[in-house]
């Protein structure tokens, strides 16, 4: 079972969070799919909705 | 509040997180995505198709003008008082939200419902389950907004249409 999920990133904090996990090699779960934004305010339920609507199985949004 | 509407739509809010993840903190951060994808798979597979009305009820729900204008007017309400001058409580104000939330997602259930030509009262319930005094109801609210029209009777049975 290959689930998705989508995670929309705050450009100054979880972004950066998830740029310095990589640089000091932590693992974590390779089925997200990041999507940067500069601001997690800038994410509209709509965009939720859209991401469901187009199969994936869960949404993260982290600031 | 997404994720109330999520509950109540049957999706399930285990499916949409919200974390607040500093640029310093990538243990955090790895910690956020693990127990993310951790209850995501315990739902499992999510079929956008099964959720067809849901979606599209969840969407005119929260793109519509009534919960946005709330959410707009909630900080307003809760600290400076409505036009009446009456200040309400956070905790009131949320408990009329959730109610408005669950009665603006049934109602656009109902008008999905028609608009794919589920006429009747009785086909709506076989459609989105919903209780039929509760579709009856919401139906009477829909035509006072001129969403839905009363269109005539069909072998006795009222039929509706979407405007």
């Amino acid at each position: 079972m290959n689930l998705e999920s989508l995670a929309f990133l705050c450009n100054w904090c979880a972004y950066a969070g998830a740029d310095l996990a990589g640089v000091s090699r932590l693992q974590y779960p390779p089925s997200i799919r990041t999507v940067r934004v500069m601001c997690s305010g800038r994410v509209d339920p709509m965009f939720v909705l859209e991401a469901f609507k187009d199969g994936c199985d869960g949404v993260l949004v982290a600031g | 509040m997404t994720q109330k509407l999520f509950d109540i739509a049957g999706i399930g809010q285990e499916r949409l997180h919200l974390a607040w993840v500093s640029s310093a903190e990538a243990q955090r951060f790895v910690e956020v995505v693990i127990d993310a994808t951790e209850s995501v798979k315990a739902k499992g597979e999510f079929d956008p198709k099964a959720f067809e009305y849901e979606l599209a009820a969840a969407e005119m729900t929260l793109s519509g003008e009534t919960l946005r204008w709330m959410v707009g007017k909630e900080v307003k309400i809760t600290s400076k008082g409505d036009v009446y001058g009456r200040k309400w409580d956070v905790e009131n104000f949320e408990i009329i939200l959730d109610a408005v939330l669950e009665r603006e997602y049934q109602k656009n259930l109902i008008y999905k419902a028609v608009k794919e030509g589920h006429t009747s009262v009785r086909d709506i319930h076989k459609k989105i389950g919903l209780d039929l005094k509760r579709i009856s109801y919401l139906l009477a609210d829909l035509e006072k907004t001129n969403k839905v029209e009363f269109t005539g009777m069909k072998d006795r049975i009222p039929v509706f249409a979407v405007l």
